[in-house]
């Protein structure tokens, strides 16, 4: 009995260790790049792998939670434009609580290529999001845009001081598309 | 000439297994009624003939003129043995009349009945699973005359035990010769069990439940299909039968045809694997000795193993499409195991208590009705009362507990002709109340009447001029859309090319080589590459970096330790790039890259291209792990690990290989970035579609991604052939998907 359990056994054993497990493989033909349709801008998420070759100035170069950056007063991005067509202005931020307790309500003033495109108050911390089309006349196509949102006062850090924040920024630049009339 | 074509094939297929069980029952020294000589013959005559078909058509010799032969010696040696002579009458033995009235009765029902059956199984085969992947495993080994490996159909994995009896039926008259055939066994059926009836001294009860079961919508509809659960149902029985015949007469060669049909239950489908369970016990406990079970075993055997061998040799695992995380092969992935597994156990019924209605009454969710009168199923329960009740119950208890593996309303048909004996030999005291039972349960279940309460699955009426092919067969089957799509591939794609689609086409239809989406692990890649291709979820979205200080490593992996709640859940990885001073190392050649699970596909997160993926294929679990070794040791400061979009769960940690050949943690600054891809993921996927010999695409405009791919298939490197019946076939264009 014994005998037969241990034949059983050494079958079973056989069965599942005859594995189809193949040998390691060699790296295969590197495949071709293809060209996607170019896109007439767009928006850089702070966490997008290549998004510090945009910025200009006043964003942390630490991101922060896998997805958003510390800003300064007046951070800045350079985008390259292949049309200045129905382009629409699109920032996606929060105000913290920590820094609304010392600034209070502030405003946000966004600019494309120096124009002041809006100016908004924000009497409360929290998530925001804005949207706003920007006159194609402001925009040269094949050209670079800059896009700033400064905010009118920065929380400063207490004594030996530090660097003053403004913001969490998320997500900022251009997207073309028309915007529902309200 | 087609409706005579189908009649001849699937009568010399029911004559070739008649004859050959004839002769092997007399060998057996079984003594046989008259009434139940043809259904137990045949039946066991079909199990010997399965074998003989297995073995041609492994020996690659499917030939007509050879399956031609091999029916005709069967018939020929039944005739001239003089085996195929059916007993003289007197051997009824104590059989006891049914009155005239019942007798007429019950007569023009099942009359009635057989001709609305006849019709349906003999109108061209145009049912669900027949017109799709029974028959077309069956077309598809008669143009390879023989078994050729099929990877890409996961049906072609299961027993088909009772298909490849299709397959000499089918080289003559084509498809309804295999629902014939089918049709067939759903005779046997039910003359088994009215024979049974009567062998029990009880032929009222056995006439009544012999029309319960033959009346049954869900066994008529499957009967007169070209699928094989009613056919399963007569082999389960047929055990059961054989049993109680050796009981009876306790010749010692009879335990061979019950070993021979108890194997062959596995061979027909898996789930009737239990009635060997039941064999085996049977015989041990009429015998107390093992010897006798040992027969049954062996003969079994004899009729599961090669079934078992073939998919050992062609997809690696012995009980494919199960058990895939023991027997890890290329072929099925274990996520669709346990997707398709966990759906067969529910239909998407939220509430399993609902099943004795779903199953009886509406049919729609479970894919047919038993009919009505089965909710009075528990009054079998009575017969518990009985020796011959109790002797029933026994193996319809072991066929019921696998039902739960699969609540689709066909899986009960095995257990049918038990709980429908059971329950008329419980109400067979009070034989009006069994008369109108039966009645009610005719009444219930004709087309017209099914109608009135039901939208299942279920006959439809009599086609008679289809099945004489007054209507032609093109012309009554166009009216069914996955005739006409199988026929749109037929049109337009040359032979020899392969067109994936995402969901079920007639493909018996069409002797194209069709992937269908789900049905393969290839398949299933391929259909991945359309996803990626639109969906943004699917999209690489994420890059994971590990960054430490340069290190001189001959083996790295990076080893997955995340878990995720959702089942579908994966380990995506579209690339793993490996830096050293922020330049990539070249994928040279010397480097041996392995993961685990799924070791097949690792080189898809090598190959450069955005458009695959490297994919777990299976729930997110810690220890999966990806490697490399670079052939040499080699300076490396940074890996990324570019994910899917959707990978939210995924957690990385590296380790490399120390000199002891051990892996050790190697602590890495970890950073997790949205990524977007500069390229055309879209045209990437034509591409790789191409590479991987996929030329063609059809997709439902229901179908996943089909909007996106319609709206504008030049980004897909594809071009739209035609456009017909809500469905686009294209052609991936090699212009446009070569860069």
């Amino acid at each position: 009995m014994t005998l037969r359990l241990g034949l059983l056994g050494v079958m079973c054993g056989i069965l599942c260790g005859c594995g189809n497990l193949p040998e390691p493989y060699a790296p295969p033909t590197q495949r071709p790049f293809f060209e996607a349709p170019p896109e007439a801008a767009r928006i850089l998420n702070m966490a997008d792998a290549d998004v510090e070759s945009h910025f200009v100035r006043d964003i942390s170069a630490e991101l922060q939670g896998n997805t958003w950056r510390w800003t300064g007063k007046r951070p800045t991005i350079r985008l390259h434009l292949n049309s200045n067509q129905k382009l629409v202005y699109s920032i996606d931020f929060a105000i913290a609580e920590s820094t609304f307790q010392q600034t209070g309500p502030v405003t946000l003033s966004l600019f494309v290529n120096d124009h002041l495109l809006g100016s908004f108050r924000y009497a409360s911390p929290g998530r925001q999001r804005v949207e706003k089309p920007v006159p194609a006349e402001w925009l040269e196509p094949d050209e670079n845009a800059t896009l700033a949102a400064e905010i009118d006062k920065v929380w400063t850090p207490p004594p030996p001081g530090g660097t003053p924040l403004g913001f969490i920024l998320i997500a900022l630049g251009l997207e073309q598309r028309e915007l529902e009339r309200k | 000439m087609k409706a005579l074509a189908a009649l001849a094939g699937a009568a010399f297929t029911v004559a070739a297994c008649y004859g050959l069980g004839s002769m092997i029952a007399a060998r057996l020294g079984a003594r046989l009624r008259r009434d139940e000589k043809f259904p137990l013959a045949f039946v066991l005559g079909a199990g010997v003939l399965h074998l003989a078909v297995f073995a041609v058509m492994a020996l690659k010799i499917a030939y007509k003129p050879v399956l031609f032969t091999m029916l005709s010696a069967c018939v020929a040696a039944a005739l001239a043995t003089g085996d195929w002579r059916l007993p003289a009458a007197e051997d009824a033995g104590r059989d006891r009349s049914l009155p005239v009235g019942i007798r007429y009765l019950f007569g023009i029902v099942a009359a009635a009945f057989t001709v609305l059956y006849l019709f349906n199984a003999w109108a061209p085969e145009i049912s669900p699973d027949g017109s799709s992947y029974h028959l077309s495993l069956v077309a598809l080994y008669l143009r390879a005359r023989g078994f050729t490996p099929v990877l890409t159909n996961v049906y072609s994995t299961l027993s088909g035990g009772v298909d490849i009896l299709f397959v000499p039926a089918f080289a003559i008259g084509k498809h309804s010769a295999a629902a014939l055939t089918h049709f067939a066994f759903l005779i046997a059926l039910a003359l088994s069990v009215l024979s049974y009836g009567r062998r029990i001294g009880q032929p009222l009860a056995g006439a009544a439940a012999a029309l319960l079961v033959y009346l049954s919508p869900v066994v008529g509809i499957d009967g007169t299909s070209a699928y094989n659960d009613v056919a399963v149902a007569a082999i389960v029985f047929s055990v059961f039968y054989w049993a109680q015949i050796w009981d009876s007469q306790r010749d010692g060669r009879i335990l061979i045809a019950i070993g021979l049909l108890a194997g062959y239950c596995y061979a027909a489908k898996y789930t009737a694997f239990v009635m060997l369970v039941y064999a085996l016990a049977f015989v041990a406990w009429r015998t107390r000795r093992m010897g006798p079970a040992m027969v049954v075993a062996g003969c079994s055997l004899v009729m599961a193993a090669p079934w078992i061998v073939k998919d050992w040799i062609y997809i690696g695992n012995p009980v494919a499409p199960f058990a895939n995380r023991y027997f890890q092969n290329p072929n099925i992935h274990v996520s669709f195991e346990r997707n398709w597994t966990a759906y067969l156990r529910n239909y998407g019924l939220k509430n399993l208590w609902t099943l004795p209605i779903e199953a009886t009454l509406r049919g729609e969710v479970t894919q047919g009705l038993l009919g009505p009168v089965f909710l009075a199923a528990p009054l079998a329960l009575l017969a518990l009362r009985s020796r011959h009740g109790r002797r029933l119950l026994a193996p319809c208890a072991l066929i019921l507990a696998t039902y739960f593996g699969n609540v689709g309303t066909r899986f009960l048909i095995p257990s049918l002709p038990f709980v429908a004996l059971a329950m008329a030999l419980a109400l067979e005291p009070a034989a009006p109340l069994l008369i109108l039972l039966v009645t009610a349960h005719a009444a219930a279940s004709w087309p017209e009447s099914l109608v009135r309460y039901t939208q299942a699955w279920t006959l439809q009426g009599i086609p008679y001029k289809a099945a004489l092919r007054i209507i032609p067969e093109e012309r009554y089957l166009n009216d069914h859309l996955e005739y006409r799509w199988a026929r749109l591939i037929d049109d337009h794609v040359p032979p020899g090319k392969r067109v994936l689609v995402r969901s079920e086409v007639a493909t018996a239809y069409t002797s194209r080589d069709v992937l269908t989406g789900y049905e393969g692990a290839f398949n299933e890649k391929m259909q991945d590459l359309l996803d990626v291709g639109w969906d943004s979820s699917s999209q690489p979205g994420k890059q994971w970096t590990g960054s430490f200080p340069e290190r001189r490593v001959r083996r790295l992996r990076v080893v997955q330790t995340g878990t995720s709640e959702i089942p579908e859940r994966q380990w995506d990885v579209h690339e793993l790039r490996f830096f050293d001073a922020g330049v990539e190392l070249p994928r040279l050649a010397e480097w041996r890259l392995q993961a685990r699970p799924n070791p097949w596909d690792v080189q898809m997160a090598f190959d450069n291209s955005e458009a695959t993926r490297w994919r777990s294929w299976e729930t997110l679990r810690p220890g999966m792990s990806i490697e490399v070794d670079f052939g040499r040791e080699q300076p490396v400061d940074q890996v990324r690990v570019e994910l899917s979009d959707i990978d939210w769960n995924v957690r990385m940690r590296l380790q490399a290989m120390d000199a002891n050949g051990r892996w050790t943690p190697l602590p890495a600054r970890e950073e997790l970035r949205q990524m977007r891809y500069a390229g055309s993921v879209r045209r990437a996927a034509g591409y790789e579609l191409r590479a991987h010999g996929v030329d063609y695409l059809l997709l439902k405009d229901t179908d996943y991604g089909a909007q996106d791919i319609a709206q504008d298939p030049a980004r897909w490197g594809m071009t739209r052939l035609v456009y017909a019946s809500g469905a686009s076939l294209y052609h991936v264009n090699p212009n446009q998907v070569n860069p």
